[in-house]
Order: structure tokens, then C-alpha cells, then sequence
């Protein structure tokens, strides 16, 4: 289980600045959703601790160790244990299903790689997509391979970008406890993207809400709800 | 019954360019001559055609992972002057062949000494090589910047950015690199002047020496036959990816692609690609200009005075001829895409495959008759063979384009009420433009350049660039010749420049998405 | 609203014939703006009575204003397609020989009569005779008159003074074989251009066994073929190679270029087979357009002026007695030459090209 610290963080996009002096610490082993409206920096968070972003300024540490700081990288993503569900999924269209979740254990020469990716696959119930490729499968089977990919290597963090846009009610239902439970299982430190407050109140055991690259307020299920932060209000 | 207007183009293209073609075909086979069907095909032949694929097989090699790599370099990494660099590599690929092999012939002897070693396969493949390794450069430099971040990024959670290249990345771009091999291939099988001038002989020298020392028109064009089928049975092989693979495609929607940082790399970086730029472009160049000052006199002006008439005309031709083939493409495109009527870009693939000379004497037995006489002898049937030669190319480019236009954009507009017509010249067409451009543009310098079929048919009295160029060198002083080269050059660089800075405009201006 | 139902009427029953009826009509619009675009360029495009087609292989920095001039003097435009050793791929021959039924040349002007005896034997050219031909001497003529000759150009050994003193040159073709200029030397493809010429000549001389030793023995003695004769001076003056057979307007312009190069006669003793005169040789094509304007230019060409400039320009040797020749220019007069037929030579060179095709390649 592993702790995130943003310290001061500013990042651009060119000239545009997407987050502003950005600092927090997210829980170890909870799970934290970063809640608030398209272009508020998100993502950025996301892509920052995953290491796929330099920050132009400021630090991000990962269990007390500086992995980035300052325009540099120090510690490449494929080294930070980290687990991304990305927004579009990302699924690798050369590759079946199977391939796809079983990349990683190949490319580090686990062994019982069958075992481990069917295992995962029963766990979402779709063994029976194992030899499909991503064209073939629904939007939540889809989903589902991607969540299955970014835990097969049980990452100490796991990051998930708006993983249930585009998924009707019930799938997403099923998915999120599916997802729940695994959390139970390996504590690992979540940072769950969404733009939909119930989301976030369901899932969330922190909530962080955010706007225009800063942060308007953070706390607990309960703080979120009773707050009378007006931004929250209005959002 | 309908008479759409639809079917004109398909009817001017199997009319002006396919029938002759298929005329001279089908004379060879049911002539006296006939009987020339397969005798030629012998042991020696057969050998012949086994070494010219050879040469160009490792010609497509070495193109292809020089191409690569520059794309590689170019299209995924971020560092100062890149754009420059992608603009410069290319100018090699606008250049006719025949001014390379003199330029390095140059080159070699002041290098060296003696001029003995390029004379040999090893020229042919060098001067290949240095010709075509752009278009590979294009095509997985184009696909490359189609491959959405998100996968790369993927990757990179998991591996190493090497092995995420090597694992994602190169699977991803296979069509493209199988399509740069095949491409350069069939160019380098077909072309005849850097054989000829380095005394190599190949099945194209063969063709031609039938065809200029013995006119043997039934043996030559037999001859042709077989080269014809061997490129399409090679166009055939990988026809899936020929006909969908994302090559020479322009996106307008703007790169989704992950772009790098070289890092403490930069210095190799840069001079990696200026020893390509060197031996690609700068030396041959070079060499020319250094002839241009040997000898008594400065020719610069005579040659000026040679080729500018060549110039003018050649500049309104290659416009012409652009505007035409970017219509026809844009045409065939279309049906393919929307209609899914492959006939005519499958049209366009078999003329383009179709070696120079076969074009030029079909075009000659077809056009060549009293009635016909407003084509065969004005500059129409120069325009007929640019579209033969450069048509696929367009049609390729725009259908990528078109293929990049969601179908529901066509389909919102429908479902508003708005005829078919009204949909595709308000909504298609205006998000086609940068795709319409690159192939006019693409298009206009080939057309610019082109030799083999324009000796073929030019019509007398038309005095065109290449072709002046080419005929006066026979006997000129060499400072001559190589001061027409350069101007010949320097026309071409200048409207490369000018078309490229337009567009910058036009690409900006019709950027919607 | 209305927009929408319009649409929809267009689509069932009598609006569908409205449509098609609409298509046709503008459909037919085109048709006729094509029409009469084509009409346009087609009268634009017939031949005019004011302009004469000419095929040459001379080339083209020499024929282009000598063409210029006849334009220029005559009022008569000339469309010209021009050919060289080097452009294999054009062929004007090809062209010729395609166009055979519908001929849209009017003149063939070569740079040796070989090809004209081709076109005779195809039955592209006619005869033509004028007081101009009558300047020619005979034995530059074909006997019928399909092609005649003026302003010729012999084979000459040129050679680049640097590498070899002038003492040490051969002095006649045979010498080729002396191991002391192995791989010193070279020739320009036989199968293109004025060497086939030179080939069949001597085949004709010699007979085809020694004709075939010779060349077999050039080769054992490291002859380096080159693309053309061009290609064989520039090699000459780039100093690559010692000397080379070439003819008198190549060596002519090498030596304006470089001081380096100079060029003798071959086989000019006593006993010596003589070197060969190629003269420019003129056809007219038969059932040509514009076949009275190709004679106007026949007897353009065949004048004391027109080999006067030749001379000038390329070191090309006049035919017609009293023509006008700079002082630095071989006469006719002054050189020895092969004794041979054309029309022979024609014939020989279609038997021997198969053979000279293998030696090339080999």
C-alpha cells in the first residue's frame, strides 16, 4: 500500500495552466475520487502520478520518495507499481483479450500466467471473451478487460480514468463491486476519476473536489455531503 | 432510369486510360505476334527477373529501415528544426532518379578518384536506397502519428519505453512497413534509368533494349506482361493492406500521438540525420554545383534561357495534370469508401504499376488515329499519363481522409433532409480540403518530375523541363548540364516551399477537429 | 419544414422521373461544356498548314538551332521530339514505327542513315528528290532517294593527353587488342547509336569471324563499355580512362571544354581499312501531314549554310563542294574513309545485333 504526496504542484499544457498549485496527500490503501467538471485537471492528476506527465513544477512522491519534481522524471511509470484504466480504455487491438491482460506477466516472465489471467477473467465473467479481440467485445466488456489488465500485476496503486463513462447503470453496478471487492482484498491506494457524484459518494472513502486546477474542498463521504462549499453546491 | 453524372469519371477513366491498356493487351495476345506469348519465358529470363528482384528486394530493404527509423526520429520525438528535417528528407523523393546516378557518378570520381565502383549493383541499390528511402519515411511516419497515445501509455505502465516499441508500437505500424517495402519494390523493379546508366542489366534494361536497339514491340511488351505480373501478384499478396492501411494519410483531426523527448540523444539525433541529409540530398547536390563552376564558362545563364520556356510549360502542365488526377482521386476515393466500388482505385493500381514505356506505346497505338488527333498531339495526352501514373497515389491519400470523416457526420445531415449532393459538397468536402490539398500538392511535383512516360508521348514542339534536360545533357558541356539540373532543382524546391507555406495556412484554416 | 416534404416528394413515383428528367438535363449540360471544350482544343489542335513535325536523333543542342533558324526564316513553325543515346526509353524510332498507320511526323532527321534504312525496310519513308539532293554526292544517298545525307561526322579515337602521349596511341582499331592498353579504354554501348553503326561497318569489312574475334579480343583486353559516346568523353576528360571511340561532334565539344583531350583518325595508312563517315541522313515520311513543309525543310537543310553552322557548332563535315568549314576542321578530302555500303550495313546490323546484345551483357 502505497502513500501519493502532490507538493505544489503546477503543470501546463503549453500555455494553458491546468492545475495550480496543487497539493495533497492521498490515503494509503483508500480510496480517493477526484470529483469536478471536464477540464479541471483530473486527468492531469492522474497522468502526473502515473509518471506519464512531468510536473513544470513541484513534486509528487510515492511512499515518501520523490518520483517526480520539477520538469523530471525519476522514476519511469513501468517502475511505480501503478495500474491505469485509462479513458478510452486503450486496449490493444493486435491482441485478444487474453494478451492483453497476460502482457505484463509475459513481458516480466511470471509464471501460471493461464491461471492468473483466467482467474481475473471468472472474476468479471468473461472467460468465454479470453480469445476475442477489444472490436469484438460490448463497451462493458471492454470496460471490464481493461479493469482486469491494470490489476493483473496487483499493483500497489491503481488509478482509473472516468472507467465507467458510457456503461449503463446496472453493468456499472456490477463492475464497481467487482472492483470493491478486489480493493477489500488488496488495499491497494485508489485514485478513481468521475464527473458523477454518486459515483464518488458510492465508492469514494475520500472525495476530492476540484475546479480549475485547484482544489475547492476534500474530505470524507460524509464531510462532502454536509459541506456548504459553494462551488460544491452548485456543481 | 437514372443517368447519374456520377458515372462520367468511371466513364473517362476506363475510356482514356484503362482501354489502352487493355487494347494493347489484347492485340499482343491474339496478333501473329502471339505466339511470343510465353517463348520468352526461358531459363535466362526467368534468372534475369530473379536478379532485378533481388536488387530491388534489398533496395525495399534498406529504404524501408532507413525510412523507419527517420520516421521514427521525426514523427515521435520532439527537438528543434524537425519540421525542417521531415520537409528536407523528402525533397529526394521529387527528384528524378537519372540526376542522382549522374550527380554520385560525379561524386565517386572526385571522392575517389574512379568512378569503376558505382558502375555495379552496389550503385543501383546506393542510389535506390537514397531515392526511395522517403517514401517509407512517409508512409510509417504518417501511421505512426495515427497510433493513439493511449496505447502507447498503456505500454508504458507495464514495460520499458524500448520494449513498448518494440511489443506495441512496431506490431501496430506492420501494415505500413509491409506496404513501404512493397511500394519501393515495385518502384525500384520498374525503373529503368539508374540501371542503364550504371550498366546494370535488369529485366527493365531488357525491356528497353527490345523496345529502342531491336523493336521488338511483341517481345517487349510480353516481357512487360510478366513484370506486370509479378508487381501485381506482389500488390496482390498484401492487397488487405494496401487497400486499408492508413498510408500517406493526412489527419485533420491533429496527431493523437505521444511524442517523446530525446534527452541527452540529441546530439546523435541530429547527426544521424544530417549524414542521411548529406548523402541523400546535399552531396548530389553539391556535386552538381561544383560541375556547374568546372570548365571556361558560367552556364547559369544559358541554362536559364534553355529551360525557362520548359520551365512555364512544365509548371502549367504539372498544375493541370494535379487538378485532374486530385478530381479523378477524389472520385474513385469516394465510391470506394462510401459506396464500396473498388473497380476504379483497383484501376488506378493497375495503371500505376504499369511500366513507362508499356504506358507510353499503349497510349500511342490508341491515340494515334485522325479522330483522335485533339489528344494524341496536344499536351492532353501528357495529362492522361500523369494520370495513370500518379492517380492511385491521390485516390490513397483521400481515401484515408474520407475514412477519417465519421460516417454519422454524412448521416446527421441526411437525416436533416439534406440532399446527397448538398451533403457531400457542405460537409464532406470542406473537411476533405487538407486531404485534397496534400494529394494536389503531391501530385503537382511528381507530375513536375516525371520522365519515363513523358519521353514517351510528349508531343513535338512541347518543351518540357525533365525532357529538355535530359535530351540536351547527351552533348553538352558538363557545367551546362549541370547548371539545367540545378535550376531543374531549384524550380522544384521553390514550389515545394511555396505549396508548403500555403499549406500551413490551409492545414490551420481547416482544422476542425 | 417545406424543405423536408419537398425531399420526400422527390422520392416516390413521378417526382422520381422529375429527378432523373432534372439529372439528365444538367447531366446533358456537362456533356455538351465537354463537347465543346473538346471541339475548342480539337480545332485548336488540327495540324496547321503553317507548322512541319520533325523526329530528330541529332542532338538537340545542335539541331535545336539550326531548327530555330528555319522557324525563324520561313515563318514555318517546327514541332520538334528529340532523341539521344541516352533517352533508350523514347525511341523516336519507336514512335515512328507505332505511328506507322497515322504518321503525325513529317520528317525524320538522323544522326546516321542506319535508322532510315530501318524506316525504308518498314515502309515509313518515301523518296524525294529536289536540286538540293542533287548537291549530295551519291554514295551519301540511298540509291532510291529514301534518305539522303549531309554533314557528317567520322569515328575518332579521342584520347586525354594527361594519360598518353600521342606517339603511344594506336593507330588503327586492331591495335585495341595490345595488352598495353588493357583496361585503358573504352567504347560506347553497340547496341545504341553511332557504335552499332561502327560494328556493323566493320562486321561488313571484316567478315563476321574476325569482326567476332575482334570484338571477343577488346573485350579479353578489358574494354570498359560505356552508357554512350557522351558518356565515353566525359570518362576521357575526367582523366578515368585514356581514350575511347567516339565521333568528331563529341570529341569537337570535349576539346572546347578541356585542353586535356584531343582526338586522331584511325586506320587512316596506307593499308588501312579507313575510319568510318556517318553522315546526318533526312527522310521524308510518307502519308505525313504536313509532307510539302517537310520537303521545304529537307531543302533547308541541304545547303552550304546549314552544314556551314554544323561545322561550326559541331565539328560535323559538309557534303555539298565549297561549304564554308573553320580552319581548325578535318575536310572530308583529308581523311581516308571504310569503304562500305550503307544499305549492307544496314541489313548486317539486324543479323549481328543478337550477338553484339550477348557480348554487351556478358
Amino acid at each position: 500500500m502505497y502513500k501519493i504526496t502532490l507538493e505544489n504542484i503546477t503543470h501546463s499544457y503549453g500555455d494553458k495552466e491546468v492545475l495550480q498549485n496543487f497539493s495533497f496527500s492521498f490515503q494509503q490503501g483508500k480510496i480517493t475520487c477526484l470529483l469536478g467538471p471536464s477540464g479541471c485537471g483530473k486527468t492531469t492528476v492522474l497522468r502526473l502520478v502515473a509518471g506519464l506527465e512531468k510536473p513544470s513544477a513541484g513534486m509528487v512522491k510515492i511512499n515518501g520518495s520523490v518520483v517526480s519534481k520539477n520538469g523530471e522524471i525519476l522514476l519511469p511509470p513501468h517502475q511505480r507499481k501503478i495500474g491505469f484504466v485509462f479513458q478510452d480504455l486503450a486496449l490493444w487491438p493486435h491482441f485478444t483479450v487474453f494478451d492483453n491482460i497476460a502482457f505484463a506477466l509475459k513481458e516480466k516472465k511470471e509464471d501460471n500466467i493461464k491461471d492468473k489471467v483466467t482467474e481475473l477473467l471468472d472474476l468479471f465473467g468473461i472467460s468465454n471473451k479470453a480469445p476475442k479481440y477489444p472490436h469484438q467485445l460490448s463497451g462493458g466488456q471492454k470496460q471490464m478487460v481493461a479493469i482486469a489488465r491494470s490489476l493483473i500485476m496487483k499493483p500497489e496503486i491503481l488509478l482509473m480514468d472516468e472507467p465507467m463513462a458510457n456503461i449503463d447503470i446496472q453493468l456499472k453496478e456490477n463492475i464497481l463491486n467487482h472492483l470493491l471487492k478486489i480493493h477489500q482484498q488488496q488495499k491497494f491506494t485508489m485514485l478513481y476519476v468521475t464527473h458523477d457524484h454518486r459515483e464518488a459518494l458510492k465508492t469514494g472513502d475520500e472525495i476530492i473536489i476540484m475546479n480549475t486546477g485547484k482544489i475547492e474542498t476534500a474530505g470524507t463521504k460524509e464531510e462532502i455531503r454536509n459541506s456548504t462549499n459553494s462551488f460544491l453546491q452548485f456543481y | 432510369m437514372k443517368f447519374g453524372f456520377k458515372y462520367i469519371p468511371f466513364l473517362l477513366l476506363v475510356l482514356l486510360l484503362v482501354l489502352p491498356l487493355a487494347l494493347l493487351f489484347v492485340q499482343w495476345l491474339t496478333g501473329k505476334e502471339g505466339m511470343q506469348l510465353f517463348s520468352f519465358i526461358d531459363r535466362a529470363y526467368l534468372l534475369l527477373m530473379g536478379k532485378s528482384l533481388l536488387i530491388s528486394g534489398i533496395v525495399a530493404l534498406l529504404a524501408t529501415i532507413t525510412g523507419t527509423v527517420c520516421a521514427f526520429l521525426l514523427y515521435k520525438f520532439q527537438f528543434s528544426f524537425n519540421k525542417f528535417y521531415r520537409v528536407a528528407l523528402l525533397l529526394p523523393l521529387f527528384i528524378s532518379p537519372y540526376i542522382f546516378a549522374v550527380a554520385w557518378k560525379d561524386g565517386f570520381f572526385w571522392l575517389l578518384g574512379n568512378s569503376a565502383t558505382i558502375y555495379s549493383e552496389a550503385g543501383v541499390i546506393m542510389v535506390h536506397t537514397f531515392v526511395f528511402f522517403p517514401l517509407a519515411m512517409l508512409i510509417t511516419g504518417t501511421t505512426l502519428s495515427q497510433i493513439h497515445s493511449g496505447y502507447e501509455e498503456a505500454g508504458l505502465m507495464t514495460v520499458s519505453f524500448r520494449r513498448m516499441m518494440m511489443k506495441i508500437v512496431l506490431p501496430l505500424i506492420r501494415p505500413a512497413l509491409t506496404i513501404s517495402f512493397l511500394l519501393i519494390l515495385l518502384f525500384s523493379l520498374s525503373d529503368f534509368s539508374i540501371p542503364a546508366f550504371f550498366g546494370v542489366r535488369t529485366f527493365t534494361t531488357e525491356i528497353f533494349t527490345q523496345f529502342s536497339a531491336f523493336y521488338n514491340f511483341p517481345l517487349a511488351i510480353g516481357q512487360s506482361v510478366l513484370l506486370l505480373l509479378v508487381c501485381l501478384l506482389l500488390m496482390l499478396s498484401e492487397a488487405r493492406y494496401l487497400s486499408d492501411a492508413p498510408f500517406l494519410s493526412v489527419s485533420a483531426k491533429g496527431s493523437f500521438s505521444k511524442k517523446y523527448q530525446t534527452g541527452n540523444r540529441k546530439v546523435l539525433v541530429h547527426g544521424f540525420i544530417w549524414i542521411l541529409l548529406a548523402s541523400a540530398l546535399l552531396i548530389p547536390v553539391l556535386m552538381l554545383t561544383v560541375q556547374s563552376f568546372t570548365g571556361r564558362t558560367l552556364f547559369f545563364a544559358e541554362a536559364w534561357e534553355l529551360i525557362r520556356p520548359a520551365a512555364f510549360q512544365s509548371v502549367k502542365l504539372a498544375f493541370a495534370g494535379a487538378c485532374i488526377i486530385t478530381f479523378i482521386g477524389l472520385w474513385t476515393a469516394f465510391v470506394k469508401e462510401r459506396k464500396n466500388q473498388k473497380l476504379p482505385d483497383l484501376l488506378l493500381l493497375l495503371t500505376f504499376i504499369v511500366p513507362s514505356t508499356v504506358l507510353g506505346i499503349a497510349l500511342i497505338r490508341y491515340y494515334n488515329h485522325p479522330a483522335l488527333n485533339f489528344i494524341y498531339g496536344t499536351s492532353l495526352i501528357l495529362l492522361i499519363a500523369y494520370l495513370g501514373k500518379f492517380g492511385f497515389i491521390a485516390s490513397r491519400i483521400i481515401g484515408n481522409g474520407i475514412k477519417q470523416i465519421p460516417v454519422s457526420f454524412e448521416e446527421a445531415a441526411s437525416v436533416a433532409g439534406i440532399p446527397s449532393k448538398k451533403v457531400f459538397l457542405k460537409i464532406s468536402l470542406p473537411l476533405l480540403v487538407p486531404s485534397l490539398f496534400t494529394a494536389f500538392v503531391l501530385s503537382f511535383i511528381l507530375c513536375l518530375g516525371e520522365l519515363g512516360a513523358t519521353m514517351m508521348v510528349y508531343p513535338p514542339g512541347t518543351e518540357l523541363m525533365t525532357v529538355k534536360t535530359f535530351t540536351i545533357s547527351a552533348n553538352a558541356p558538363e557545367a551546362l548540364t549541370s547548371s539545367m539540373t540545378l535550376i531543374n532543382l531549384g524550380v522544384t524546391v521553390f514550389f515545394i516551399l511555396l505549396l508548403f507555406v500555403f499549406g500551413k495556412w490551409m492545414f490551420k484554416k481547416f482544422q476542425y477537429v | 419544414m417545406s424543405k423536408h416534404k419537398k425531399y420526400t416528394k422527390q422520392k416516390s413515383g413521378f417526382g422520381c422521373h422529375l429527378l432523373s428528367l432534372k439529372s439528365f438535363i444538367q447531366t446533358s449540360k456537362i456533356i455538351k461544356v465537354i463537347i465543346g471544350v473538346a471541339f475548342i482544343i480539337a480545332t485548336g489542335c488540327m495540324s496547321n498548314p503553317n507548322e512541319v513535325t520533325v523526329y530528330c536523333t541529332v542532338d538537340q543542342v545542335f539541331s535545336e538551332p539550326i531548327l530555330k533558324d528555319f522557324e525563324r526564316e520561313t515563318g514555318i513553325k517546327v514541332n520538334a521530339v528529340y532523341d539521344t543515346e541516352e533517352t533508350k526509353s523514347t525511341g523516336v524510332m519507336n514512335r515512328l514505327i507505332a505511328e506507322k498507320n497515322n504518321p503525325r511526323c513529317d520528317l525524320f532527321w538522323s544522326g546516321d542513315p542506319l535508322r532510315n534504312g530501318i524506316l525504308q525496310t518498314n515502309g515509313i519513308s518515301e523518296p524525294y528528290q529536289s536540286e538540293q539532293t542533287l548537291l549530295i554526292p551519291d554514295n551519301f544517298k540511298e540509291k532510291n532517294n529514301h534518305w539522303i545525307g549531309f554533314s557528317a561526322r567520322a569515328r575518332v579515337l579521342i584520347y586525354n593527353t594527361t594519360l598518353i602521349a600521342s606517339d603511344s596511341l594506336p593507330g588503327s582499331v586492331f591495335d585495341l587488342t595490345d595488352s598495353r592498353f588493357r583496361g585503358r579504354f573504352t567504347i560506347a554501348n553497340p547496341l545504341f547509336g553511332t557504335t552499332t553503326f561502327h560494328m556493323a561497318a566493320l562486321f561488313v569489312t571484316l567478315g563476321d569471324e574476325k569482326a567476332k574475334q575482334w570484338m571477343n579480343d577488346i573485350k579479353t583486353n578489358g574494354v570498359v563499355v560505356a552508357t554512350s559516346n557522351g558518356d565515353v568523353k566525359k570518362r576521357v576528360m575526367n582523366g578515368e580512362l585514356a581514350f575511347g571511340l567516339t565521333d568528331t561532334d563529341d570529341a569537337f565539344e570535349a576539346k572546347k571544354e578541356s585542353n586535356e583531350v584531343d582526338y586522331i583518325f584511325l586506320d587512316q595508312q596506307g593499308n588501312g581499312i579507313g575510319t568510318l563517315i556517318m553522315p546526318n541522313a533526312l527522310s521524308l515520311i510518307k502519308d505525313s501531314p504536313q509532307s510539302e513543309n517537310g520537303k521545304r525543310l529537307i531543302n533547308y537543310l541541304l545547303t552550304r549554310e546549314t552544314e556551314a553552322k554544323l561545322a561550326e557548332s559541331c565539328a560535323q563535315m559538309p557534303l555539298i563542294k565549297g561549304t564554308e568549314v573553320p580552319d581548325n576542321l578535318s575536310s572530308l578530302d583529308n581523311i581516308k574513309p571504310m569503304r562500305i555500303d550503307f544499305k549492307e550495313t544496314s541489313d548486317k546490323l539486324e543479323t549481328i545485333q543478337p550477338w553484339l546484345k550477348t557480348w554487351a551483357e556478358e
